[in-house]
């Protein structure tokens, strides 16, 4: 044996500094920084911006730590180090940097990338050998621990990074990791744990779940790779305020002022908050500059993968001069900066907009200009709240999903599927995870409950089958189950999607069924910057051929609306209070003064410690109009307050509308709005039982229980292939929904729902404050004769949301029937 | 429960809130859509629908059975929802219960057990069934001469109001000569139909049966 000393690790990191040189290029020193920490055998955090030379930051140093271990021993082959990228469009990148640099450094490891998209063959080899570095999605991962034997394959793993961790941390994906990893540090106890995120306003926090309980006492670092840039934000202002709309039009009438941005540049990305306000861009653009065809391309989420891939190319190879997107670019996609960037309607949210910015101007020193274009005019305010929080640097908090039982469920059956599992061992690894720190043994029982025995049941014969115990052994003995299980692993939920393909084949993307149902034969509209003809509706495939006709519909999908961040609502409020002072130091209020003065004429202005209230009547109704300026989200759950309490009052029942600055109640009869302010309205006692009395919260609740049903296993979105019919096991979640709350109302899945639409849609802990902020506030109450500046693009919104306190008979008799 | 009595070709026909109908003058209970076994036929498969479900149909059966004591039950199709599993033996037993009452059962595309599980449990099968002024289906087949009353639609409506409110219920719908009942099974969902003017629209919200205003 030779009795060799391992390499220093100043030896290994000067091989990689070579090679660094060897390509005209110096190690940064967050890379340096982040190379020490992890040979220093600790676990972290590193930010960076895309395009930055993250991925070398935390790539090489696992390749060092291999050529300090092989100077000793030749170890085994097998998986080392596991890369999870949010996305499939970013493995490509990180396969290529990993293999430049793995050939660099002289190992012979090799890289495999495993993704929805591997073929089943390529699966297979990877089982039968592993290789050395697997990137991968944290879905994919699971269904690899969903395999038999997939246990042995983690045995010598050292790392896992998860990049881009802020996409992740707010979604229930990572979730899926928190646990994954938690396995993988028991089958792996020298594990270490790295993410990449870009700069949030939580990072301590986004790191301990990561880490989870395991690691986040050992010595931990947070690696800060970004460097301050200067952002200039340009509102996009209309030549005549007057003639603007004052509600929202997709900011298509400012294509015409966006156009010389645009020609003047070399490339140009112009983000859009929907899809089909990119759709509609796209079209506007080429309306108004045909010579543009061709340059320019649209790229947004439901557009086919092939489609997307080709346009991240040609963007990438500067192809293209310009690509109408929607935040299906915010990740990923490592493209050479573009010289432009243009934002289309308020991006709600600070942080984005800055990583938005980031696309532009990747010079050390140079000024990332983004161009802010208004749908609406009230919505110029938002320019100069955006300049005014990237100033004060406001970046916002991502909250992760804690106690999310449905992705517990679907991972105890994925290691049922798999190895199968002790519950003992598991209990103890998932209570280490920062989801599920503060679960109960009652909880874990009900878990395991609800996949052993299907929930309570009180029948003599019950026949209910999915995870058997056996000799303390959870696993799954069903084939079916267990297919129907992998395929159906992962939380991304989809709306029932209509694939949209031409009649001569040739995929294009999806829209939702909603939007099909309502076309009808020969009927032609617009999607994917094409017109195309509707022709048929056959299994969930809507074909379409092209068509010649210029004007059609644009196709809505759902969930396009962000609400206004904390931190830029209190900006906003700001920026307000500057406008209501007259105060004229934003170019944007002094472009809006003549539609400011209207806004006084006929209503007014509130000051900081003001609360505006606007009453009238139209032929839809009694009116009343609130504007909190707080963001939509927390205007959703305040309006249902303030619904359910004045129905205490009398009964009365209510539609109500909202945006991200104020939010309607609207009635068939009078408000009696005075005397609710004067019986305590606003009040934060008894918050949590008024907001679950109003029937707002359950239909909340129920469209949550959407995507849990899905992921819990309950609703089966069925298979592409025809080979595995589904037959009668098909239940919406909605049905589900209501036979809990019937019958089960102690379900865990259903309490989630519910506490969900607290946390995450109501905002509790930011409407709690909001109510405590407007309490000290003095009501303003307005009566207005027609619509003010402020009311309209509130009472123009068609998404409107219900509550009542009248009995249904007394509604009932009041509504009628529609008819055909 | 309350319901209501409507006219229908000179008959009465009492619509109840529990979603069924029942016929005085032929002391015959007439329900659509069973949906039985579909909660177990869900839990065979690793999917955990309530259990209780199954329970909770044969019970409110049960007290349709109590408070009007039919001489006849007619089923319009869809009784039992899969192949066979536990709950039907369980419906079997209750069926048992009430020996001296007809059960008649007009096929529905669900009911695919063996006909011979039918045959034991004393329910008599037919593809469609006349009797006084009506025509009985599982699928609505309106025809001349008589008036049809089917089932498999599960029909919903939905209300609308001022100030943009709107409503989702169960219902029945009278149409000139046809009829369709909501279904009876707990576990099942709603379709909505559109009427055309002149239809009857009777909504259920629970522990009523509310006739509903139609207006173009």
């Amino acid at each position: 044996m030779p009795t060799q000393k391992a390499p220093s690790d100043r030896t290994v990191t000067r091989q990689a500094t070579q090679w660094f040189a060897a390509q005209g290029l110096k190690p940064q020193a967050f890379q340096r920084a982040a190379w020490q920490a992890y040979l220093a055998g600790r676990n972290g955090l590193l930010t960076a911006p895309t395009g930055t030379g993250k991925t070398y930051a935390l790539l090489v140093p696992i390749l060092l730590e291999e050529l300090r271990a092989t100077a000793m021993s030749r170890s085994p082959r097998g998986l080392r180090a596991i890369w999870i990228a949010p996305i499939r469009a970013l493995t490509k990148e990180i396969e290529a940097s990993a293999i430049r640099a793995i050939t660099g450094l002289g190992l012979d490891w090799s890289v495999g990338v495993r993704t929805g998209d591997t073929t089943a063959t390529a699966k297979r080899k990877q089982k039968e050998r592993m290789p050395e570095l697997l990137i991968t999605t944290p879905e994919s991962l699971h269904v690899l621990l969903a395999q038999k034997g997939s246990s042995a394959l983690f045995a010598d793993l050292r790392c896992l990074v998860a990049d881009e961790w802020h996409e992740l941390l707010g979604s229930k994906r990572a979730v899926l990791l928190e646990l994954a990893l938690s396995r993988l540090r028991t089958l792996a106890p020298t594990l270490k744990t790295w993410g990449i995120s870009a700069t949030i306003g939580n990072l301590e926090e986004a790191m301990d779940v990561l880490l989870g309980e395991e690691q986040a006492g050992q010595e931990r670092i947070i690696i800060r790779g970004e460097t301050k840039k200067r952002i200039e934000v340009r509102s996009v202002l209309p030549p005549d305020i007057r003639a603007f709309p004052w509600a929202g039009h997709a900011g298509v009438r400012s294509v015409e002022q966006v156009l010389p941005l645009l020609k003047e540049s070399s490339s140009t990305l112009i983000f859009t908050n929907t899809r089909s306000f990119a759709e509609r861009w796209y079209q506007r653009l080429l309306d108004v500059a045909p010579d543009l065809s061709g340059v320019i391309a649209l790229h947004h989420g439901s557009l086919g993968r092939d489609l997307r891939d080709w346009v991240e190319e040609a963007l990438h190879d500067h192809r293209l001069r310009a690509v109408i997107c929607t935040s299906s670019l915010d990740l990923g996609v490592d493209f050479r900066p573009v010289e432009t960037i243009v934002q289309v309607g308020g991006p709600k949210n600070v942080a984005r907009f800055i990583q938005r910015a980031g696309r532009s101007g990747h010079q050390p020193g140079a000024v990332s200009r983004i161009h802010f274009v208004p749908t609406h005019a009230m919505e110029l305010l938002e320019g100069a709240a955006l300049r005014l929080a990237i100033d004060e640097q406001r970046v916002e908090q991502r909250m992760p999903y804690v106690r999310s039982f449905d992705v517990l469920c679907q991972y105890l059956v994925t290691l049922a599927v798999g190895d199968g599992f002790r519950q003992e061992e598991i209990h103890a690894e998932v209570l280490r995870t920062f989801s599920f720190r503060s679960m109960t043994m009652e909880e874990w029982h009900w878990v395991l409950g609800f996949i052993t025995t299907g929930g309570p049941t009180l029948l003599a014969y019950d026949e209910f089958q999915k995870v058997q115990v056996e000799e303390g052994v959870y696993s799954v003995m069903d084939r079916g189950i267990a297919l129907r299980h992998r395929l159906s692993i992962g939380t991304i939920t989809s709306d029932s999607a209509i694939r949209v393909k031409f009649i001569g084949g040739g995929y294009i993307g999806s829209v939702e069924e909603n939007f099909v149902s309502q076309l009808e034969r020969g009927e032609v509209f617009w999607f994917a910057g094409r017109s195309l003809e509707f022709i048929s509706i056959r299994n969930m495939e809507a074909l379409v051929r092209k068509s010649d006709v210029t004007k059609g519909r644009v196709p809505s999908w759902m969930g396009g609306r962000i609400p206004l961040s904390s931190q830029l609502s209190a900006v906003l409020r700001r920026i307000v209070q500057r406008a209501a002072e007259g105060e004229e130091q934003d170019v944007e209020v002094r472009t809006l003064a003549p539609l400011l003065e209207k806004q006084r004429e006929r209503s007014h202005i509130p000051y900081g410690n003001e609360l505006l209230v606007e009453k009238m009547r139209s032929r839809e109704g009694h009116h009343v109009f609130i504007y909190p300026f707080e963001g939509r989200a927390v205007h959703e759950g305040m309006a249902a307050l303030l619904a359910y309490r004045i129905g205490l009052l009398t009964p009365i029942s209510f539609s109500i509308a909202m945006n991200d600055y104020g939010f309607e109640l609207l009635s068939d009869r009078e408000i009696p709005i005075q005397a609710a302010f004067d019986s305590d309205l606003f009040s934060t006692a008894h918050l949590l039982h008024d907001i679950e009395a109003s029937m707002n919260a359950t239909e909340m609740a129920r469209r949550r229980f959407r995507e849990i049903a899905q992921i819990a296993g309950l609703v089966f979105k069925g298979f592409r292939s025809k080979a595995h019919p589904v037959r009668h096991l098909q239940a919406s979640s909605h049905l589900f929904f209501e036979v809990f709350a019937d019958m089960d109302p102690a379900n865990l899945l259903l309490i989630q729902a519910r506490e969900e639409v607290m946390t995450f849609q109501l905002e509790e802990a930011r409407l709690r404050k909001a109510l405590e902020r407007i309490a000290g506030q003095h009501v303003v109450i307005k009566e207005c004769k027609g619509s003010t500046p402020f009311c309209f693009p509130i009472m123009v919104d068609r998404l409107r949301e219900k509550l009542t306190s009248e009995k249904l008979e007394e509604r009932i008799k009041r509504m009628t029937a529609q008819l055909a | 429960m309350t319901g209501l009595t409507i006219q229908v070709r000179g008959e009465r026909l009492r619509l109840l809130a529990d979603k069924a109908v029942y016929w005085p003058a032929r002391r015959t209970l007439i329900i659509a859509d069973l949906h039985l076994g579909k909660a177990m036929h869900f839990r065979l498969s690793g999917i955990a629908a309530p259990a209780a479900v199954e329970q909770r149909n044969l019970d409110r059966l049960d007290r349709l059975m109590q408070r009007w004591r039919p001489a006849e039950v007619l089923l319009l199709g869809d009784l039992f929802h899969s192949r066979h599993n536990a709950s039907w033996e369980s419906f079997a037993a209750f069926r048992a219960l009430y020996a001296d009452v007809v059960f008649t059962l007009i096929s529905g595309n669900h009911d695919i057990l063996d006909p011979e599980r039918y045959h034991q449990a004393g329910i008599t099968c037919a593809p469609f069934l006349l009797r006084g002024p009506f025509h009985f289906t599982h699928h609505p087949s309106p025809q001349a001469g008589h008036h049809n009353i089917a089932g498999h639609v599960h029909p919903g409506i939905r209300l609308a109001g001022k100030a943009r409110q709107h409503l989702t219920l169960p219902c029945y719908w009278f149409g000139a000569s046809a009829a369709v009942l909501p279904a009876f099974g707990t576990f099942t969902g709603l379709h909505m139909v559109r009427p055309v003017p002149g239809d009857r629209i009777l909504a259920i919200t629970g522990d009523h049966v509310f006739r509903c205003s139609t207006e173009a």
